[in-house]
């Protein structure tokens, strides 16, 4: 007889990543970083160093029981572990990501919770899931007292934050973003592909994929956490460029463009790297997003203006001190 | 390119397996009380367990479909909660008195071994492996009701609380078993205490729950096999303090491996209530994944049936008296 | 950094001012944030003007916040969401201005650790987000006031800035209260040194402001009689004397705002269209308002003396 514990095929996935520039005053080593996200005494912390330095938590459970969100009212209950980790892109970007699937069908009734513990990461419906109906309503926001990945993203966040290695001294003020997202079965014969990419509210990006049904959760995740980090960088930089004075009324203040924009130079312009992480069944799913509206033509955009900036304002410098006021 | 042709070892997570028996059977737990009492009740403690040995044999063979099952036996003593007597003493005394039964004791245990064993903190790790069973209404908010250091089968009562002013008091409700079907059975174990000095004492139920999960090959520090067993020369002698005898002892050098697809554990009936603890401890606990996934595989290669869940792998036999 | 508004009696024009401060650095271009911590009469949405963006704060305000019950408290961005004309069209220029609403009907309620450690990770969220985070506590020595004492002396609060704005009305009753809100026995000052703080870190981080405050000078008009003008000039003395005897003189006011009709009958923003265009405010309210608003960040006016 062969065991059970085989994980029913997955027919939704789905989760929810948070953002946030850590609250240190200086970038994490590698060291540190893998102190932060020790979030198990008995599993190590994975540390990357190529590209960049990351650094990846163990994954945790949430158990969860409750309705599903839905666009059509339907009130599925389900049962199940949400999994969530942590990230750190250079000691400068922390993110946390819980994410889960979720099969088909489930059992009519809720099964002793040890069964569901050795599925970690599954969430099972009592009964039949009308997953399109429930990847609409997962993406619209769930509602009161319906699963909802991102608050347990944004527990494992409030947790690492109050971690005493940070010293909550942020060298300059950001806004921290959330992007959900929700994965569907692609055609049969189908690759993956991007459907949607939604800048929804101030803080919220929405992100729906279709996926082969072979496709593993976490590498899922990983596409996603990556997507979050560079939507992150772009957010940022814009609004930083948008606070700037430039122009004649810089003229009042000429370093202040330069505080402004500094810390751009010194903490964020080398974290550009989209899909350096990204499985290679997932990479391609990047390339409709650099073609419209091109991130990564709009982040060099970005850096040649703080580079433009910041050299005109050398140059403004040495000009003054060429020339003396009479 | 995470399949490329260049990868970082600290990158990529990886879990050492272990050897696997069909059968575990423990044969008794050693408290000083039961050592003060004399050989004899050891004795008549292993004459009440020689027959359901034979008994967790014959099943674990009909299980195997005929072929002959891999079954090992082991015993577990308390260095924990009380220091009693040396292991130069008591070792020889159980062995001897398990012969007499015609029982072998294959493996050895300290019950502080499953606390820390060596300079693995094997405890706390499984504490933290601890997915309390969600309530229905659980919805991703943090649980309101946890207690550290205790663990329930289900929903305490809830704890009065200075409302907001002007807002009324919720009334006493029941606690309530997740589980329960019509009526509950709630359960609420104690998994540690510490004292004044911050010092915990990791409490009986809990270390019970880790000692069955090193039985069932499921214990790992960071991918590494923990509680493996060291052998034993024969014909050399045992040590005078407990600290001198390696955590867990392989005695017996022709035995089937010490970890199984499932346990038996034959027990006088006061232990129940500890064993119910247990299984409540294990039924929330995440073991790791490559170590489960490790026993999924081989099992599924030896077409040898392991239930799903770790609490179910578990079996016990009860003697009354003693 | 931090502004927390106090003051011991209610009517004294705390939440209607200190909202009105907000309203005045987001105008110069700060990101303010406006969190309402009068657990007891959770109102500040009247003063921002956004009743309709309030049905969102039923559950998850502030009160649910702390309880922890809702991982995320409501926030209303001001510009996009209030009903107010004015406001409607954010200035060019100008920061974000957001509102943290309590619960709708959310009550006082005693605060235990768990709350002080949800409240210490809301001000530190919104101080990485925020230049300017504006504090309105419940009047008196409230929860409010013990629970931000407590959190503003956490370890992982040592890095924020924080500033005390103490309201109170210009009259002898207003004047005790104030000064044993700070100075008496259970009062910011000692509440702070058990919480550990440093004394006088604390007292140099506290300054007055007197609301509503009649202009003793004023012309003698048709409503008031010379006779009525010499008694107020002398109460206006006497009070001097008072506060000074009380230590809240003048080296501790950051400012004073004049009686403004117009916050008699309504809490709400004064813009500079009710000064200049409809004229429904009066020119000096707007400047004293400005003037405070301007002083919180500058140092000159704070530290020890």
């Amino acid at each position: 007889m062969a065991p059970r514990q085989s994980t029913p095929r997955a027919v939704l996935a789905c989760g929810e990543v948070r953002t946030t520039l850590l609250p240190a005053r200086q970038a994490l080593d590698i060291r540190s970083a893998a102190g932060l996200l020790a979030l198990r005494a008995d599993e190590r912390v994975l540390l990357s160093e190529r590209p960049g330095l990351y650094a990846r938590s163990p994954a945790t459970l949430t158990g969860v029981d409750c309705p599903l969100p839905s666009a059509n009212g339907a009130r599925i209950r389900a049962v199940g572990t949400v999994t969530a980790h942590a990230a750190l892109t250079e000691g400068r970007v922390l993110q946390t990501s819980a994410h889960c699937s979720l099969p088909a069908t489930g059992p009519d009734q809720r099964r002793p919770w040890g069964e569901y513990l050795v599925r970690p990461g599954v969430v099972e419906p009592l009964g039949k899931l009308p997953h399109e109906a429930v990847a609409r309503g997962v993406l619209d926001g769930p509602r009161r007292g319906d699963l909802d990945v991102g608050l347990i993203a944004d527990g494992l966040l409030t947790r690492l934050l109050r971690h005493p290695l940070l010293d909550q001294r942020a060298p300059f003020r950001s806004r921290p973003t959330r992007l959900r997202w929700a994965a569907l079965p692609a055609a049969p014969g189908e690759g993956p592909s991007l459907e949607r990419f939604t800048l929804a509210e101030d803080e919220l990006r929405t992100v729906r994929l279709r996926v082969p049904e072979d496709t593993a959760a976490t590498d899922l995740a990983t596409l996603c956490d990556d997507l979050a980090l560079h939507d992150w960088l772009l957010t940022t930089v814009v609004r930083m460029l948008d606070g700037v004075r430039l122009g004649a009324t810089a003229a009042e203040d000429p370093g202040a463009a330069v505080r402004a924009l500094r810390p751009a130079v010194d903490h964020l312009l080398h974290l550009w790297m989209p899909g350096a992480r990204v499985s290679r069944e997932l990479a391609p799913l990047w390339a409709p997003l650099e073609e419209r509206p091109g991130f990564t033509r709009q982040w060099q955009a970005m850096v040649q203006r703080i580079r433009d900036q910041l050299t005109l304002h050398t140059v403004q410098a040495v000009h003054r001190e060429a020339e003396p006021a009479p | 390119m995470t399949e490329s042709v260049f990868r970082e070892t600290a990158a990529e997570p990886r879990t050492q397996s272990v050897p696997l028996a069909h059968l575990s059977v423990e044969l008794g737990h050693l408290y000083m009380e039961d050592f003060e009492a004399g050989p004899e009740r050891l004795r008549a403690h292993f004459a009440e367990v020689r027959p359901w040995v034979e008994a967790a044999r014959t099943a674990a063979t009909v299980r195997a479909g005929g072929k002959r099952a891999r079954v090992s036996t082991c015993f577990l003593v308390d260095d924990y909660f009380t220091r009693f007597s040396t292991p130069a003493e008591v070792v020889p005394m159980l062995l001897a008195e398990a012969e007499r039964a015609g029982l072998g004791i294959d493996y050895l245990a300290r019950e502080s071994g499953c606390a820390v064993t060596g300079k693995v903190p094997v405890a706390e790790a499984v504490a933290a492996r601890i997915v309390e069973s969600p309530p229905p209404g659980s919805h991703g908010l943090r649980p309101p009701a946890a207690q550290t250091g205790w663990l329930a089968n289900g929903e305490r009562s809830p704890v009065p609380r200075a409302p907001q002013a002007m807002k009324r008091a919720v009334p006493w409700q029941p606690p309530h078993e997740t589980a329960a079907r019509r009526h509950s059975v709630f359960l609420d174990v104690e998994l540690w205490n510490d004292d004044a000095d911050g010092q915990r004492t990791w409490s009986c139920p809990f270390l019970a729950a880790v000692w069955q999960l090193a039985r069932l090959g499921l214990l790992r520090n960071e991918g590494e096999a923990v509680l493996t067993p060291q052998p034993h020369t024969p014909g050399t002698g045992f040590p005078d303090r407990w600290d001198d005898l390696p955590t867990l002892l392989k005695l017996n050098d022709r035995a089937d491996p010490f970890a199984a697809y499932r346990t038996c554990s034959v027990l006088p009936t006061r232990f129940l209530p500890v064993e119910h603890a247990v299984r409540v401890i294990l039924d929330q606990i995440e073991v790791d994944p490559g170590a489960l996934a490790q026993v999924a595989d081989r099992s599924g290669k030896e077409r040898t049936a392991v239930p799903a869940s770790v609490a179910d792998r578990l079996s016990y036999v009860y003697y009354a008296g003693l | 950094m931090l502004v927390f508004a106090a003051s011991d009696k209610g009517g004294t024009g705390r939440s209607v001012t200190s909202a009105n401060l907000a309203y005045q650095r987001a105008l110069t271009g700060d990101h303010v944030a406006y969190v309402d911590f009068d657990f007891g009469s959770p109102t500040a949405a009247a003063v921002f003007d956004v009743p309709g963006a309030m049905r969102g704060a039923k559950e998850h305000g502030l009160h649910s916040y702390l309880e922890g019950e809702t991982a995320e408290p409501v926030r209303i961005d001001v510009w996009r969401q209030t009903e107010h004309p004015l406001l409607r069209t954010r200035p060019n220029q100008s920061g974000r201005l957001v509102l943290f609403p309590g619960d709708i009907g959310g009550g006082e309620f005693a605060t235990g650790e768990e709350a002080l450690e949800r409240c210490v990770d809301l001000l530190l969220r919104l101080n990485s987000e925020f230049d300017v985070i504006f504090v309105d506590l419940s009047a008196g020595r409230s929860y409010a006031v013990d629970m931000v004492l407590a959190a503003t002396a956490h370890p992982r609060m040592r890095a924020l800035p924080f500033r005390w704005l103490v309201f109170h009305r210009w009259t002898r009753q207003h004047v005790i209260a104030a000064s044993g809100l700070v100075h008496a026995e259970h009062g910011i000052l000692r509440g702070g040194v058990e919480r550990g703080h440093d004394e006088d870190a604390l007292r140099a981080a506290i300054r007055f402001v007197r609301a509503a405050v009649p202009d003793p000078e004023a012309p003698s008009g048709p409503q008031v009689s010379s006779a009525q003008a010499t008694w107020m000039q002398a109460c206006d003395e006497a009070l001097r004397r008072l506060a000074a005897d009380h230590r809240i003189g003048d080296s501790v006011v950051l400012g004073i705002v004049p009686l403004e009709p117009i916050l008699q009958w309504q809490e709400q923003l004064i813009t500079e269209e009710d000064v200049l265009s409809t004229q429904i405010a009066n020119k000096e309210t707007l400047e004293a308002l400005e003037e405070i608003a301007r002083r919180l960040t500058d140092d000159t006016h704070w530290g020890r003396l």
